[in-house]
């Protein structure tokens, strides 16, 4: 140390001492962070005056204010990808700070779940994202905004509707029955994958609709990052809920200095992305007559004549929608507290007229320091969200009828959707319904309301030890409520000419609490010189509680007002009652984790977790999660110091076991359920299992992370995930309880999930006014079951007509999950025009639903003030099952209802007649592959507006611009879920609600 | 420094004294004190409720008995009913053990043997057992009949009990014991409850068909078994139930038949409305799309076994029935199908003027043809083959309708009582109630010459028009198949169907079954 640092070093020390006894004495200091490449504002850069501990952070567009003693002369900005940067401040008032990224994201912190390490302490597999890297545009949900971003992970929508369902799967599917999708903790809060919002079946036609997104609550605006563990290593620590991988959501903290305001509004239109073709009018009319159909009215009561017209039925009920998106966030504080307030607005039309996704939602986070010590930490945050949804009557599974994208795809393209006078056409005694005519009649409400109050008092025992209580309580309801109006031609909805009496109306609602208590004891500490220690211990216990009610009623008398108002003047005897409340669910776990740093080299990391649940048997009530890992920095040992093409080389390798137990309580003991009124009865529930069990999931992982030509990061890893104690509800041995007829067991196969999965990023040009940055994500996987032995576990149902019983999928051994199982259609023939199948009815195994490849590609190129994001998505090598074309636009459908074009002249150039019939086979499974453009945004930055008016930024974003793909369905990108006997089924396409092109126009401010 | 660690360790310990006994929400255990809930009186309940499911709809018992025989059709039209074959191997008889509605119905018939032995755990009242046990006899008879192999569990709450099984002649002895201990501790009436005659009946139907269950291809019958048939038909026909042929042969069938019917001796109450069985699937499986109410367009029966009715045989149908849209007759739906209604306001089905002539969805006029094929490739798919209406049709009841399920009737005891007597049991005369007579030819005249069947007396009785007068008697009511076999005619070529082997006498085991219990074995030949 030079005589000058050590003065400094001096005086600063003298100066942080006077500056706490004399606070009084402080300035200002304002000034911008800004990327090196594209001079956009970073946001979330830490200030720290150097020697302190408390600091500021940038807003939205970079800015920041921070109050400093007078004697603080140096600024330190960290941020996490961004190289540290000190800046004297010494007579300054106002500056500007240029971050360059940092290659290996070493100096990076990583929330880690039940504390954070630093990036260059990780020995598992966490991907990080941060503001800048979330998809932009209208997002309702926080996974939306890591589709594509990180390898190994497959976010999906389910299909277009607004607030609509999602998939997520963290390196594949490892299990089963008790789902793929990964834990989502928020501030530390574990959240259920519950869906709230209630379910109402479709009277007649099918089904219940689609279920929404569970996450919708969290205003993606306030999430500052996301941090997806990916491995064992980095998951145990959750234990039996961390099989699936962990999401962690950071929300947004308050920043010192005076309080500032900050602002964003956005603007959006959205349109139908890919319509499928049916024939016009004209079309079908040729088309009756070419095949022998009459073509001229000979009845009122025939719907599939020429009635002369020519609509497109399914543009009657589409929409341009409209969305505008509002938040408004204010924060500020000092080194002793510190808050943020934001309130945030979302209303999302659909393409479907009528359908809408509105949310509203605030969150106020507060942190303080307490005693004179600052040795007492507060930390509090409250969220509050309600999400209103107006949804459009789509099934999953519509039967003949369809439901209502069925139903615009096969009305007769020749008849008006509306009489002369304007009113609907309403097909009385048939079973045809008119698709605009039924979203007219079908109203359905859901809205879903969530508060999550979450209170962590801590404590530094010492300057190494920290004790921390987390409490929160997370509560949310769903309330729906349905009807439809007596005028629609749907059976036991039509108006009965006899009564007068008609409609159906639905409420329901459900509710979920769940209390968690966390307490950890975290220690932090250099040993020695070289040996640095990271550990926590915890003890945690989590309850949950899930219950609902609901009222169905039929035959009212018609008024204009929703009929669910006049429940009680339904007909009694179309009335129907549930009410449910699962078994409450405990966990009680301890923890602890270890990580210890040997001279920057080498690392090892070691977790345990032991989890009790009352949903596990009686004989194992306590499951146990250990986990090992280790990396060794190569790039920083002696003999790499020549090397110069390969840079901060880190290899890393892990073990660990993890659990999965989501399946439903109360299966390991004998229980009984009530049912009916007429009389009620009772029954047992299922077979129990006193044996039952977590599901387990050993993972290996090996990674590579380094730097080629001091431009490109590459982070590499292969795992190899085996999921044994498979949890299934196997079929019991008859006789079985009427009840169930199944016994939840741990098979005794295995689900192995192996792949290799590469990030490759980097700036590939950076000149004064010009920077282009590339990342690209690709991940391989390979799914397969073994020890199956005979075991053949159906799924995928097939729905329509003539299609009951059909399925497309199963689960068998060797095989990947969700293998398609059908007949091999192989032609047609000649003289019958009727489909000819290889080996008759015989079946096949025919190739999977999951995805070999799955690829992600973000490009940000920046000139001057303008900067473009460009991000791509795909998947490739896996099959779905077009179910649509199976039974909605099919050939033999025409003399009955309309067909698609494509199938049209297929059958022509086959030499198919309308007689042949429907049948599930090869002909509709296609191939999957797509790259979608998923996300594009251009965007300017004004900077300053006049002296109040700081980091104006308007942009331009466009959603799903297009898809490269050969499926012939509205969007490859869908999970319609077909489940059989409850097994959840994947790939299958279905009439969902179409998927829309987004346009959003927007600006972001501060004041 | 030290103290304080160890009290806030003592805290993180203190707190992890949860007991993780599970809290069951809207769900209980049984047994004892505060479960107080679960008692005999429901779960009866629900045993009964449990029968619904498989003699009710129309893709178990009846599907099992109706589709495999020469009664009953589910062809394939085109774009409609071709669901993965399920139907086409039912009357082909080319099922295989995989067969989804099979292996439902054997499923769907041991919950109601799990269910009564659940009952007999908690101390049930006698006549709650033997009402239970009754239950359970009639489903172990159905599970006999088709499968041979029937498992049961001797403890409903021991969870890791591998359910032991018992086979043919030995199951079919069981539920004879059972039967006999019981028919005491049983009401006497009404029909919807288990009663003794009900018991009596199921004992002539073990007994009719013990030769058979102990060889199917090669029966015979003992005359010790026929003269007990005989014997319990007496009972039940002087039972002081007063049974008796009413006026019009459908009113057994009827949405009042639990008030109207002197001829049910056993259904499964049905409330219209509020709670009932998938009873009317009867009515929808055949019923056109244009019909009143707008129906499935799916079975249909088959022109040979129509044609065994004479013209004047009421039970053919023809006739309009109180409460019928009387543009539909209960009996068989053959021609030009009109409508009767005329709609008065908008939703009315269907939409069309008085009494005119329907068409199908081509807009061909609906005419209903005699002969049908499997698959149906012609333009007229939709209308092909005769429709039948057993049941009267509810238009009131909605989902639940309010014709209780007919399980057994008198006329049946009438037959099986000249079948015993032709098989070699001693005749005795029938009570004048039901005509006096003292010959099986007799007895059978009686039936088919009442007012209510309208058909000529027989010659003679044989064997073949004995099992043809079933056929006529209690067509669709879940019964051919049995019969079929026990008059050595069910591996016979008939319409659409070629001679089966051998080894379709008996179902196989489903795979799923099979898979779950090592106490079972497959049938031979599967």
């Amino acid at each position: 140390m030079s005589c000058k640092n050590l003065l400094k070093s001096a005086a600063v020390v003298i100066l942080l001492c006077v500056s706490q006894l004399v606070i009084a004495q402080e300035r200002v200091v304002t000034g911008r962070v800004t990327d090196s490449k594209d001079n956009a504002g970073v946001p979330g850069v830490t200030i720290t005056p150097k020697g302190t501990k408390t600091g500021t952070q940038t807003g939205s567009d970079g800015s920041f204010r921070i109050s400093v003693g007078s004697g603080v002369s140096v600024l330190v900005f960290t941020s996490i990808g961004y190289a540290t940067q000190e800046v004297d401040i010494a007579g300054k008032s106002t500056v500007e700070v240029s971050l360059v990224v940092s290659n290996a994201q070493l100096g990076e912190v990583v929330v880690t779940g039940y504390g954070t390490a630093r990036r260059k302490d990780i020995t598992g597999s966490i991907s990080s994202l941060k503001v800048k890297d979330f998809n932009k545009g209208v997002q309702t949900a926080p996974d939306q905004m890591m589709q594509g971003k990180v390898a190994g992970v497959q976010v999906l929508n389910n299909s277009g509707a607004p607030g609509g369902g999602t998939t997520v799967r963290i390196r594949g599917a490892s299990s089963i029955r008790a789902g793929n999708t990964p834990l989502f903790v928020v501030d530390g809060v574990q959240l259920q994958n519950t869906n709230i919002r209630p379910d109402v079946g479709l009277t007649d036609v099918g089904g219940g609709t689609p279920s929404g997104n569970p996450l919708n609550f969290i205003n993606p605006n306030d999430i500052v990052s996301m941090d997806i563990l990916k491995d064992a290593s980095a998951a145990a620590i959750y234990g039996s809920r961390g099989a699936n991988g962990v999401v962690l959501i950071t929300t947004k903290r308050g920043q010192t200095g005076i309080p500032k305001v900050e602002l964003n509004a956005s603007f959006g239109v959205s349109k139908i992305l890919k319509q499928l073709e049916v024939l016009d009018g004209d079309e079908y009319r040729a088309a009756l007559g070419e095949f022998g159909f009459p073509t001229t009215v000979n009845s009122a009561t025939v719907p599939t004549a020429n009635f002369g017209d020519n609509v497109n039925a399914m543009d009657e009920i589409l929409q341009t929608a409209h969305i505008q998106n509002y938040n408004v966030a204010v924060s500020s504080g000092n080194d002793a507290a510190r808050y943020r307030i934001s309130m945030g607005y979302l209303d999302q039309e659909g393409i479907i007229q009528k359908t809408d996704f509105k949310k509203f939602s605030t969150a106020i986070t507060a942190n303080f320091r307490m005693l004179e010590s600052k040795k007492l930490g507060l930390d509090m945050n409250l969220l509050t969200t309600q999400t209103q949804e107006h949804v459009a009557p789509i099934s999953n599974t519509a039967g003949f009828k369809g439901s209502l994208i069925g139903q615009a795809l096969f009305w007769n393209p020749t008849r008006s959707l509306k009489n002369p006078d304007g009113t609907l056409n309403i097909l009385y005694g048939s079973d045809n319904i008119n698709p605009l005519a039924y979203n007219e009649a079908y109203f359905d409400n859901p809205k879903v309301t969530t508060v999550i109050a979450n209170i962590a008092p801590s404590y530094k025992i010492t300057k190494d030890l920290e004790y921390k209580m987390q409490y929160s309580l997370t509560y949310s309801t769903g309330v729906r409520k349905q009807y439809t109006t007596a005028y629609i031609n749907i059976t036991d909805v039509a108006i009965d000419a006899t009564s007068g009496k008609g409609g159906e109306a639905n409420v329901a609602e459900n509710q979920l609490t769940t209390n968690q208590i966390t307490h950890t004891l975290s220690y932090v500490k250099d040993i020695t010189a070289k040996i640095n220690l990271n550990a926590v211990a915890g003890y945690e216990y989590l309850k949950t509680k899930f219950s609902g009610n609901s009222m169905y009623a039929r035959r009212f008398i018609p008024t204009d007002k929703p009929y669910y108002y006049f429940m009680a003047s339904s007909d009694p005897t179309t009335r129907r009652e549930y009410g449910f409340a699962n078994p409450t669910e405990e966990l009680q776990s301890y923890f602890g984790r270890a990580i210890v740093n040997m001279s920057n080299k080498y690392i090892i990391t070691a977790t345990i977790r032991a989890d009790g649940s009352t949903k596990f048997g009686e004989n194992n009530k306590y499951g146990y999660f250990p986990s090992f890992a280790g990396a060794w920095f190569i790039g920083r040992e002696d003999f790499m110091n020549g090397i110069k093409v390969i840079k901060d080389l880190k290899i890393r390798a892990g073990w660990g076991i993890t659990g999965n137990q989501e399946f439903p309580g109360g299966q390991s003991i004998i229980t009984y359920g009530l049912s009916g009124a007429n009389p009620a009865t009772f029954q047992q529930n299922t077979i129990a299992n006193p044996d039952l069990k977590w599901e387990e999931n050993q993972t290996f992982n090996v990674g590579l992370d380094f730097t080629l030509f001091n431009k490109l990061n590459f982070i590499v890893d292969y795992f190899n995930k085996n999921t044994t104690n498979i949890l299934f509800p196997r079929e019991a041995a008859d006789p079985v309880t009427p009840n169930s007829a199944v016994k939840w067991v741990n098979l005794p196969g295995e689900l192995n999930n192996k792949g290799v999965e590469a990030t490759i990023s980097g700036n590939i040009i950076r000149k004064n006014d010009f920077s282009l940055d590339l990342s690209i994500n690709g991940t391989f996987l390979s799914n397969k079951i073994t020890g199956f032995g005979a075991l053949q576990i159906p799924t995928g149902e097939v729905s329509g007509q003539g299609l009951s019983g059909a399925y497309a999928q199963l689960l068998i051994n060797d095989q990947p999950l969700n293998t398609f199982y059908l007949k091999k259609f192989i032609g047609i023939d000649k003289t019958s025009g009727i489909s000819l199948y290889e080996g008759g009815e015989e079946k096949f195994l025919l190739g999977s639903a999951n995805p070999d490849v799955l690829l992600g590609f973000t490009i940000n190129a920046a000139y001057k003030k303008f900067s473009l994001e460009a991000a791509m998505n795909g998947a490739f090598g896996h099959y779905i099952y077009n179910n649509t074309a199976n039974a909605t636009t099919s050939f033999n459908n025409l003399g009955k209802r309309n067909i698609g074009k494509a199938e049209l002249e297929l059958a022509r150039s086959l030499g198919e007649k309308p007689v042949n019939p429907t049948s599930a086979s090869s002909r509709y499974l296609e191939k999957g592959n797509y790259m979608k453009m998923g996300n594009a945004t251009i965007s300017y930055s004004i900077g300053s507006i006049g002296k109040s008016i700081k980091g104006a930024n308007v942009y331009l974003t466009g959603q799903n611009l297009f898809i490269l793909t050969d499926f012939t369905g509205f969007d490859p990108e869908v999970n319609v879920s077909k489940p059989l006997n409850g097994i959840p089924s994947f790939g299958m396409e279905y009439v969902p609600y179409p998927t829309a092109r987004t346009f959003t126009i927007g600006i972001n401010f501060s004041l | 420094m030290k103290h304080k660690i160890i009290i806030l360790s003592a805290l993180v310990v203190a707190a992890g004294c949860t007991k993780l006994d599970e809290h069951l929400g809207s769900q209980t255990t049984a047994g004892s004190g505060s479960s107080g809930g679960v008692t005999a009186t429901n779960i009866l309940a629900g045993t009964y409720d449990a029968m619904r499911g498989p003699y009710q709809d129309q893709s178990r018992v009846w599907a099992m008995q109706q589709h495999t025989s020469d009664e009953t059709i589910g062809p394939t039209r085109a774009g409609d009913w071709d669901d993965n074959g399920v139907w086409r191997v039912l009357h082909s008889h080319q099922w295989d053990p995989n067969h989804g509605f099979l292996a439902d119905t054997y499923r769907d018939l041991g919950r109601v043997v799990f269910s009564a032995t659940d009952l007999l755990r908690l101390s049930p009242t006698p006549q709650q057992a033997a009402e239970g046990r009754l239950l359970r006899a009639m489903a172990m008879f159905s599970l006999v009949d088709g499968w041979d192999q029937v498992p049961y569990r001797e403890n409903t709450a021991n969870s890791e009990e591998v359910p032991k099984v018992r086979k043919g002649t030995e199951a079919l002895a069981y539920i004879i014991t059972e039967l006999t201990a019981i028919i005491p501790d049983l009401p006497v009436g009404p029909a919807k409850q288990a009663n003794k005659d009900a018991a009596r009946v199921l004992l002539m139907k073990c007994l009719l068909n013990k030769g058979v269950i102990a060889s199917r291809a090669t029966p015979t019958f003992a005359a010790a078994d026929m003269n007990q048939v005989i014997a319990l038909a007496d009972q039940v026909m002087t039972s002081s139930r007063g049974y008796a042929l009413e006026s019009n042969y459908f009113d057994a069938y009827a949405p009042t038949n639990d008030a109207i019917s002197k001829e049910d001796i056993w259904t499964a109450e049905n409330i219209g409305g509020s709670s009932s069985g998938n009873v009317r699937s009867r009515w929808f499986c055949g019923l056109h799309y244009n019909q009143n109410p707008s129906g499935w367009n799916g079975f249909t029966t088959l022109s040979d076994f129509y044609g065994k009715f004479e013209a004047t045989d009421k039970r053919r149908g023809g006739s309009t029935y109180p409460g019928m849209d009387k543009g539909i007759s209960p009996g068989f739906l053959i021609g030009q199908q009109k409508t009767y209604k005329k709609a008065t306001s908008p939703g009315a089905f269907p939409y069309a003027p008085l009494d005119s002539n329907l068409s199908d969805r081509t807009g061909a006029p609906l005419i209903f043809t005699a002969q049908v094929k499997l698959v149906e490739t012609g333009s007229d798919l939709e209308r092909t083959g005769i429709r039948v209406m057993k049941y009267p049709i509810d238009y009131t009841g909605g989902d639940n309708s309010n014709n209780d399920y007919v399980y057994f009737k008198i006329s049946d005891v009438i037959l099986m009582k000249a079948e015993a007597i032709l098989r070699g049991g001693t005749a005795t005369a029938n009570p004048a109630t039901f005509g006096g007579s003292n010959t099986a030819l007799g007895q059978v005249n009686f039936l088919r010459t009442h007012a209510s069947r309208g058909a000529s007396a027989l010659a003679s009785l044989t064997l073949d028009n004995l099992l043809d007068e079933r056929g006529r008697e209690l067509y669709w009511e879940s019964w051919r198949r049995q019969d079929l076999i026990r008059f050595g005619k069910y591996l016979n070529a008939w319409q659409e169907k070629p001679a089966s082997d051998p080894k379709r006498l008996i179902f196989p085991i489903p795979s799923r079954s099979l898979a779950a219990n090592p106490n079972l074995v497959q049938n031979p030949g599967y």
